[in-house]
């Protein structure tokens, strides 16, 4: 076996243009978070392994590259920024004023299935904004989220929202037990109506059969406006009309600032992610088929570390951002390096490097060559 | 750049001419000339629906990568593929089995006889799954056809295949000892299209509703 060629599995080089590419979509997306306040976080690359457990839960944690502290700790290369961010905050920035806007440029490591998914190494932009509970708070991100995608070119992305409560209000509601929830959670997120309403036969017979089958094609279809107006029509339970009324203010702030076509409300997204409370969303455009980024609210993590805080962000996943950029080369000129004029050392080697530092102290980019 | 074409992968052979022949109830119909043609992309009359002609097992992954906005298959490839896609509708044709058989003479002997099963296989997830739940060690030895040959010659002890008659196995000297789950055909649609295509895939979904719905009467009454 050549360890010269060979390489792992899910690790990745990059060169030439798509290098020139990924530094100048980073560049441009944190340009958008600076413009909004948010200052840059530069964070380790491992930590110990608990922190990573006691942040996004144990499963996350478990999928990370682990090993021994001189000591005898466990440690584990960063699966994800967010623990970090939160720890951060709750910790050595406890006095600060709040709210606290914080952004970072990073790679995170998964220890997957290399055969299942393409990359174990992968790089995330994204934002955290900690310290309020409120609307605004939700509003900003999503509008940041928007204006990093225009800023790259991609203008006809599609942000879907949703609110966790709007499921676990529904689950509380018809009393199910563990088994029953994530049933029904996994019956909502294929989006198979048939069963669902087989379901909810089952654990709701006592609803009245018009509202289970419009609860069905609620959660079946993505919708604007009109999904929220139907959801107040079908819901029973408080939890539920708060989380859609929550979203009723989003959506019709975002739809007066003229981005309504852009944003879609989602109820059939259950907000998979344990730790989200809150608002939910995903962002995709039409380049990938999987989403680009993702975030929503978790007012419960940094209770974790210390205090708790409300908190709400996202992630964008360059790797996705670049090649939708790449897939729309028209949009786009291709990063071409500068183009520099060649100096020839010709035997004289004062003349020639002279010349390259006169250029230089102008900006000007040079390359000597040798003959 | 947004186009409102849907791209549909269809899995080659018996459930690609079931899916169109639904497809056409449904209004969407493909011309005689491409269905005759040799060509893997095929498009509906109205231009509306581009279909993409792949081997069964490949569907999940053409939809999951976004390449197919929706396709069909069986329940039996999605189970076995784990792909990330929506799963709207039971289509209800294609009907079998996934089920364990083996050789009729060892029909009556326990697993526990075996101290490791070996178990031929195309679906090689449903099996380790399915055994490792009831606790039975088992090989899998993957075949890609002609499955039921492995028992025959003494390549392994069982096999877990589709069951559509039993007519194949029964031939063969083997028995179903168990099933394991059922499969019909269905629809699965990619994550992203489902948002950036809402109304194509809205009409889709909602047209096949219809024609479900209208076949589930007609066997009422029937």
């Amino acid at each position: 076996m050549s360890s010269l060629t060979k390489i792992p599995a899910g690790v990745q080089y990059f060169f030439d243009e798509e290098v020139r590419l990924r530094r100048s979509v980073e560049a441009r997306a944190m340009r958008v978070f600076a413009g909004w306040s948010y200052d840059e976080i530069i964070l380790p690359m491992f930590d110990y392994h608990d922190l990573f457990a006691r942040g996004m839960g144990v499963e996350k944690a478990e999928a990370t590259y682990r090993f021994v502290d001189r000591d005898g700790a466990l440690l584990a290369l960063r699966p994800e920024l967010t623990s970090l961010v939160a720890r951060t905050v709750a910790t050595r920035f406890l006095k600060r004023a709040r709210p606290v806007r914080l952004c970072y440029s990073g790679e995170v490591f998964r220890y997957d299935d290399p055969t299942e998914r393409a990359a174990r190494e992968f790089h995330q932009l994204g934002v955290e904004h900690i310290g309020e509970p409120d609307v605004v708070a939700d509003v900003e991100v999503l509008l940041v989220a928007a204006e990093v995608l225009s800023a790259l070119g991609l203008d006809d992305f599609r942000i879907a929202l949703s609110h966790v409560d709007f499921f676990s209000g529904v689950a509380g509601f018809l009393g199910l037990d563990d088994a029953q929830r994530s049933e029904l959670r996994a019956l909502i997120d294929r989006r198979n109506s048939l069963a669902l309403a087989e379901f909810l036969q089952k654990v709701a017979a006592h609803i009245e059969p018009e509202r289970r089958n419009d609860f069905c094609r609620l959660t079946q279809i993505a919708g604007k406006e009109g999904a929220i107006e139907r959801a107040r029509e079908i819901l029973l339970n408080e939890k539920s009309r708060a989380a859609v009324e929550h979203l009723g203010r989003i959506y019709g702030t975002l739809t007066e600032l003229g981005l309504r076509d852009n944003f879609d409300i989602d109820l059939g997204d259950t907000g998979g992610q344990e730790y989200y409370t809150g608002l939910v969303f995903k962002v995709f455009v039409p380049e990938l088929g999987v989403e680009i980024g993702s975030g929503g609210r978790y007012d419960n993590l940094i209770a974790n570390f210390g205090q708790a805080e409300p908190a709400v962000g996202f992630s964008f996943a360059l790797d996705g951002l670049v090649s939708a950029i790449g897939k729309r080369q028209s949009a786009h000129a291709p990063q071409t390096a500068e183009s520099a004029q060649a100096i020839s050392v010709n035997g004289d080697l004062v003349a020639a490097f002279a010349a390259a530092r006169a250029q230089r102290a102008q900006q000007k980019q040079v390359k000597i060559s040798a003959k | 750049m947004p186009n409102n074409q849907l791209t549909i992968a269809l899995s080659k052979g018996r459930m690609q001419d079931d899916a169109l022949a639904m497809f056409a109830r449904a209004g969407i119909v493909v011309e005689e000339s491409e269905l005759k043609s040799r060509k893997l992309i095929i498009h509906s009359a109205d231009g509306r629906y581009a279909f993409i002609l792949v081997k069964p097992g490949d569907v999940p992954t053409y939809v999951e990568y976004g390449v197919a906005d929706a396709g069909i298959c069986g329940r039996d490839v999605l189970l076995e593929s784990q792909a990330d896609v929506h799963e709207p509708l039971d289509l209800k044709f294609g009907y079998c089995r996934i089920a364990v058989a083996g050789k009729r003479e060892l029909m009556g002997q326990d697993y526990n006889l075996l101290a490791t099963v070996r178990v031929a296989t195309k679906y090689k997830r449903i099996a380790s799954e399915y055994f490792q739940q009831k606790g039975v060690p088992i090989e899998v030895i993957p075949l890609s056809g002609s499955v039921e040959l492995a028992p025959l010659i003494g390549l392994s002890d069982r096999i877990v295949d589709l069951v559509e008659t039993g007519r194949t196995l029964k031939e063969n000297g083997l028995d179903v000892i168990e099933v394991i789950t059922e499969s019909t055909a269905r629809l699965v649609v990619n994550r992203a299209s489902f948002h950036l295509k809402r109304q194509e895939v809205g009409s889709l979904i909602a047209q096949l509703t219809d024609i479900l719905e209208k076949e589930r009467e007609n066997a009422k009454h029937a």
